[in-house]
Formats: C-alpha cells, sequence, structure tokens
C-alpha cells in the first residue's frame, strides 16, 4: 500500500461517506435500519434532475448535428455542462432507442456501485457490435462471444478463460522485449518521417495509430503485421488491416449517438461497419491458425510459462474459437484507446519541457546507455513516468468516463434508482473536481508518488474502471505506453512550437488537429 | 501442540528470506507437472499453478510441506487449515469455505480477497508490488497490514500467519447474501 499518509486519508474518508453507512449482512442491525430507511426517504427516480425531454422524439436530437445543441465532439462537455447545471447526479432521458442515462459525479456514490456490482457486472458498450456478435455473425460467435459488449454469464465464463494471461503481470512482462523492438522501429521510423524543420507530418496520429496495431498485433495475433513499413502497396494486407482498424471503433460512436438509424434500416455506415469486422475475423482466424500450427511443432514438455499469449489460450482451450474472439476483441478496443491516449502523452510531454526534463532525467538513470534494453524491474523504476502517464490520464482523460448498467434498485445520491438505468461515471469530471483532488487544476504527477502529500479520492480518477470488469486490456495498455515514452524520450527532444490545440471527443478525448511534434534527437552519453 | 508452532519460529528466523519464496513456487511447478498424469492430449498441467487454484486440493505430500494458515472471519469466528508450501491462500479458503472472494480470479483488478496479516508476518511476505497497491488503495478499511489474498503464497516460514478478513470487502451485501468463491 502507498503509506501511512493514504491510511489516514482511508479511514478519514470510511467515517464521512456513503459506505459508512452500508451494513454487511442483514442482521437487524441499526444500519440496516438505515438502508431501508434510505430506500423510504429516498426521492422517486422521475425528480431526478435532468434536460427536459421533449416530446415523441426525446432527447436524441440534441445529440443530431447541427440542430442539437450538443456537437458529438463535445460529449466531454455535455458530461461537464450537466455537472454545472445539475449537480451530482443528472439524467438524459428520453433517448430513442437506449435507456436514460444517469450522469453521477459524487465519487463516493461511484465507489458504492462499484462495491456492490457483484461478480458480473454489466457495463453497457456498443450496441452494434452487440447486434453484429449476436445477429449478422450470430454463427460465428456462438454461446460465448467475447468479453466486449456481452454480460452475465457468456461473459464471465469468457473472461475467466482468458483473463489470467492477459491480467497477469508475469505473462505482460514476457511481452517487455517485443513491444519494444516495434517501439524502436516506430522511432527509427520516425527519423525518416521529418520534414526540413524536423517535424513529424500532420496525419501523424495516424502513424500512432500505426504503432498501436503493430504492437496489439504482436499480442493477440502472435505476429508482426507489418504496418509500420512505410509505402505499404494500397492492396497489401497490412494496408488493409490498417483501413479497417481507422472505423473499427470510430464508426462505433458516429453509429451509436449520431446516425443510430442502423437499428432499424441498414444504412451505408452501418454496411461499412460489418464488412470492416468480417475482414478483421479473417485476418483474426488467419493469424491465430498460424500459431496454433506453431505450437503443434513445439516439444510436449514445453512449460507454460514459456508460452506466449495466444499459445497459452490455444494449450488450454479445444476450440480456438476462444483466440480468435479475445483477438478481435483485443484488436476492436485496443488500437484507438491506445493511441490516442499516445497522442495525448507525447501532446503533453511535448508542451510541458520541464516535465520532459525530469522524465528524461529519471530514464537516464535507468538506461544509461543509448541501446540498453528495458527489463521489467527497470520499467518497475520508472515511477515519475508512470506518475506522468497517470497525470494525463487523470486531466485528460482518454475515455471519458465509465459505466454500469444497474442490476438491482439502489439509492444514489437520495434518489431511487431502478435496474436497468445506465450510469455513466465521467471520470473526467470527476478527476477534475477540487474535493476529490487537492489542486486539481494543477499537472502534478508528483500527486501520484508515494512520498506526496495531498488527497485523491481513489476512486475520482480510474481511467481502465475497477473490479471484476476492469479493462482487460489494461496492463498491455500500461505496457505499451510505458515503454514507448520511455524509448522515445530517452534518445529524443520533443516539442511543439504551433498554436495551442483544443481537446476534443471523436471517440476517445484527445488533441484535435495537427500532431506537428518536432523531434530532436539527443546528444548520445 | 504448540511445540511445532515454537519450532517453527525458531527456524523461521533462520531460514527466512525474500527468495525462498519464489525458489520454493518454482520447484512446486516443476513438481506439478511431473505428478499431474497428462489430462489432455498435448498439455499435462503446466500452468503457473500458483494462479489455478486446482493445486491447493491436493494434499501436502510430507509433514514438511506443510504450512498452517488461521483465517478470521468478519465475525471473529477462526477458522484453522492445514495448508502446504506454494499454497495460493485464496484458492485455499475456496476449499476450506472460508469467505475470501476474489471476484477477479488472482487477475490484480478487484480488492475481495482483501486481508489483514497479522504481526510480524507481514515482514515476511515479499513487499507488494506496484500493482497490488494500486488496488489496495480502493480497499475499504485499508490498514498499515493489508495485503491481498490472492498474492500471498506460503512458504515454510509463514507457518502460523493469520488472516483476518475486513469487516467488510467489496459487497456489503444488503440482503445477507454471502459471496461464494468464483
Amino acid at each position: 500500500m502507498k503509506n501511512i499518509r493514504q491510511f489516514q486519508i482511508q479511514t478519514m474518508r470510511w467515517r464521512s461517506t456513503a459506505t459508512a453507512h452500508t451494513p454487511h449482512v442483514s442482521t437487524g442491525s441499526p444500519e440496516d435500519l438505515e438502508v431501508n430507511n434510505e430506500f423510504i426517504t429516498a426521492k422517486h427516480y422521475s425528480e431526478v434532475p435532468g434536460p427536459m425531454p421533449w416530446p415523441i422524439i426525446g432527447n436524441t436530437w440534441r445529440m443530431l448535428p447541427v440542430i442539437g445543441p450538443y456537437q458529438i465532439s463535445d460529449l466531454a462537455n455535455v458530461s461537464y455542462i450537466l455537472y454545472k447545471q445539475y449537480g451530482k447526479i443528472a439524467k438524459l432521458g428520453n433517448l430513442v432507442g437506449r435507456p436514460d442515462l444517469l450522469f453521477v459525479y459524487d465519487a463516493d456514490e461511484i465507489e458504492k456501485v462499484y462495491r456492490q456490482e457483484g461478480d458480473t457486472p454489466f457495463r453497457p458498450s456498443m450496441p452494434c457490435l452487440v447486434k453484429y456478435k449476436s445477429q449478422v455473425r450470430g454463427q460465428f460467435f456462438g454461446r460465448l462471444p467475447g468479453v466486449v459488449g456481452v454480460h452475465g454469464e457468456p461473459w464471465r465464463e469468457f473472461r475467466t478463460k482468458v483473463q489470467k494471461p492477459v491480467l497477469q503481470p508475469q505473462t505482460v512482462k514476457k511481452y517487455i522485449q517485443p513491444i519494444e523492438e516495434v517501439s524502436d522501429y516506430f522511432i527509427k521510423r520516425m527519423q525518416e518521417m521529418k520534414n526540413e524543420n524536423s517535424e513529424m507530418p500532420a496525419d501523424f496520429d495516424n502513424e500512432i495509430h500505426k504503432w498501436a496495431l503493430e504492437c496489439i498485433g504482436r499480442v493477440a495475433l502472435d505476429a508482426r503485421l507489418g504496418c509500420l513499413r512505410p509505402d505499404l502497396p494500397k492492396n497489401s494486407e497490412p494496408q488493409k488491416i490498417i483501413n479497417a482498424a481507422k472505423y473499427a471503433l470510430r464508426n462505433v460512436a458516429l453509429l451509436e449517438l449520431k446516425y443510430p438509424f442502423w437499428r432499424y434500416l441498414p444504412s451505408t455506415l452501418w454496411k461499412k461497419y460489418v464488412s470492416n469486422m468480417d475482414y478483421f475475423i479473417e485476418i483474426c482466424m488467419k493469424y491465430i491458425d498460424d500459431a496454433m500450427l506453431r505450437l503443434k511443432n513445439k516439444p510436449q514438455s514445453v512449460n507454460e510459462s514459456e508460452l506466449s499469449l495466444v499459445e497459452r489460450i490455444l494449450a488450454n482451450e479445444s476450440d480456438p474459437k476462444t483466440a480468435y474472439i479475445l483477438a478481435l476483441d483485443l484488436i476492436l478496443v485496443g488500437i484507438d484507446t491506445i493511441s490516442m491516449a499516445v497522442c495525448s502523452m507525447l501532446y503533453q510531454i511535448a508542451t510541458r519541457p520541464e516535465e520532459q526534463e525530469k522524465i528524461h532525467q529519471e530514464i537516464l538513470k535507468i538506461l544509461p546507455n543509448k541501446n540498453d534494453k528495458l527489463d521489467a524491474s527497470k520499467l518497475e523504476k520508472m515511477v515519475y513516468l508512470k506518475a506522468f502517464i497517470k497525470e494525463v490520464l487523470r486531466m485528460y482523460s482518454t475515455v471519458i468516463g465509465n459505466g454500469r448498467t444497474l442490476q438491482k434498485d439502489m439509492v444514489i445520491c437520495g434518489y431511487k434508482i431502478p435496474k436497468g438505468i445506465q450510469l455513466v461515471f465521467p471520470t473526467i469530471v470527476t478527476g477534475n473536481m477540487e474535493e476529490y483532488v487537492t489542486d486539481c487544476k494543477q499537472f502534478k504527477p508528483e500527486r501520484w508518488l508515494k512520498q506526496s502529500s495531498g488527497y485523491i479520492h481513489p476512486y475520482a480518477s480510474l481511467p481502465y474502471g475497477h473490479g471484476p470488469r476492469m479493462c482487460l486490456g489494461r496492463r498491455f495498455a500500461d505496457l505499451e505506453m510505458q515503454v514507448f515514452l520511455a524509448k522515445l524520450i530517452r534518445s529524443h527532444k520533443l516539442e511543439y512550437l504551433h498554436k495551442p490545440l483544443d481537446y476534443k471527443v471523436t471517440f476517445m478525448y484527445a488533441p484535435d488537429g495537427e500532431l506537428k511534434f518536432k523531434m530532436t534527437e539527443r546528444p548520445t552519453p | 501442540m504448540f511445540l511445532p508452532v515454537t519450532v517453527a519460529k525458531l527456524v523461521r528466523g533462520v531460514f527466512c528470506n525474500r527468495h525462498s519464496h519464489l525458489t520454493l513456487s518454482l520447484s512446486r511447478v516443476y513438481l506439478t507437472r511431473c505428478v499431474v498424469p497428462s489430462v489432455r492430449k498435448r498439455f499435462v498441467s503446466t500452468t503457473l499453478s500458483l494462479w489455478h487454484g486446482d493445486y491447493e486440493w491436493q494434499e501436502p505430500k510430507s509433514e514438511a510441506d506443510v504450512v498452517r494458515v488461521v483465517y478470521v472471519d468478519r465475525d471473529g469466528k477462526r477458522t484453522e487449515v492445514r495448508g502446504k508450501v506454494g499454497d495460493n491462500v485464496l484458492y485455499l479458503a475456496h476449499r476450506h469455505g472460508v469467505e475470501m472472494e476474489g471476484a477477479c480470479e488472482a487477475s490484480l483488478a478487484c480488492t475481495t480477497c482483501h486481508c489483514y496479516v497479522a504481526d510480524d508476518y507481514l515482514s515476511k511476505l515479499p513487499e507488494s508490488e506496484e500493482k497490488e497497491d494500486d488496488l489496495l488503495d480502493l480497499a475499504p478499511f485499508l490498514k498499515e497490514n493489508s495485503r491481498l489474498g490472492c498474492q500471498i503464497i506460503l512458504t515454510k516460514c509463514l507457518d502460523g500467519i493469520e488472516l483476518v478478513l475486513p469487516a467488510a470487502t467489496r459487497n456489503f451485501y444488503v440482503d445477507g447474501h454471502k459471496p461464494k468463491p468464483h
């Protein structure tokens, strides 16, 4: 645990918050009565404040382009505006084709929900992926369609099959070297991409996407896809994968929020989405089958700890479908998320020279020679870099919030909330609230270090969520970011010499504009 | 009855070091590989069985392997069990019906196996990794001797270890529902 400081904070917190009066067993204790009272005295759900829905078309119009007041790119602002206008709980009701969204900005209440969620938390996500998995390709996905967009027992059964290799640090550690290789190659490519001002091209974010794709391919498909090579022919496989990946997740936001009509009519965007997904399945099957062949040729006696992630899953599952579907899920959610987070990290590093210098000094101590390779213990020592990553995720959380569908009635912020309502925990707002984070307006990576003073509510900034349904790719996401940033800052100085960029939501929350970083090689010691 | 504890306490001082934990668990992986008959066509149970939960159901091979553990549940009830070197205390708890939950199955995503390690045993455990620390920050009723049960692997020097479950772990089950192992 962090230290006594944290402990003191925790005990203080426990005395004063929601959980303090939630009993553990119903023994007729005074606490029980209190909970019953809570339900009796709580206000009705309809009293939760929120924008007034218009009759018939409800609140969907608010998300429509042009006429609606909320642009999709303002989603982060929407959640901020709702907070400003309505307080710690706000309802966005009467949305066409979906349940009400209930925004909760109270970290104690968020904590309460996470603690009571049981072992099959329901995370509402991407109805279009659900439709694809359950209807369009229902035959292929079968009874256990993976982790993304799946709930209840099928979700738990699948997650149990895969979560140990994907989350446990000892498997993840084995990917330090492969990710380092991909990142080194990418840094070399970045040097080639420089223009006459030593700047990255305007579409540099696309290049980062390719890096993320190459990394996730290495993890989920056990292969180098070759997406980072320059001048890929239009019809080459890597180029096709790149194109498919570009829209895999980005289209979801458009489909879900802006044009939800695919539910009733197959629109062009929807058809494109389906064909993209089909292509991904094809690719996953191809590479997993290759991995299967390699595994068959390995000696019988091989220890599981020597196997790759994919091989471990193939070895323990009679049906390769588990590996196909896991690979698909990892790719779908592991490209945009990580690459947008890296864009954001780079932008912050480039515009905060003092922070960059601190990170550089730390890495210099751990990797004194230019060609030093990373390993688990070296990464462990990069505490400032990790604190920096946490701080960027707190102030500019790439994923603006997490969500849960309530599986039983609950009292939240004094209102009776019926089950089935979708809760949104906007970590981007709660992570920036003074009452939960001391000096929340300051960018201060130090706050995450052990010796730091100052308070952070542990549930205020949870970019990966928490509990049994925590982000499955979390360890790999952290690893990829740490490795790439460490290697880049070790060898290069990064600057951004243009007009400051605004952060916007396309699907992720990231700087909107051309990331023309200036990259200067540091003198080699 | 109490003699072995005393002896163990004496011996512990001599044989205990951080790395004994590592060597022991490695040798255990090796052992399982040799002993468990091939179930599947290709792969014997070669998994790092620390993380499986099957291993905890095997009886200790010899008295020398036995590590006694005391669980104290939230009502103060003490359950003394005979574990063995290499057991994960989360899965050992499941075997003996102790309500240590473990919702994420030792994949370091939740805090439902949070427990307090009594007395001087805390210093005999390998120091917690950063990932465990991060999670402990989210655990209710955190104390200085808090650890996650799923990260405690028994070694001989932990003989007699006492693990106290916090008043509540994750689910403050309002309806009296008891957590079940996963």
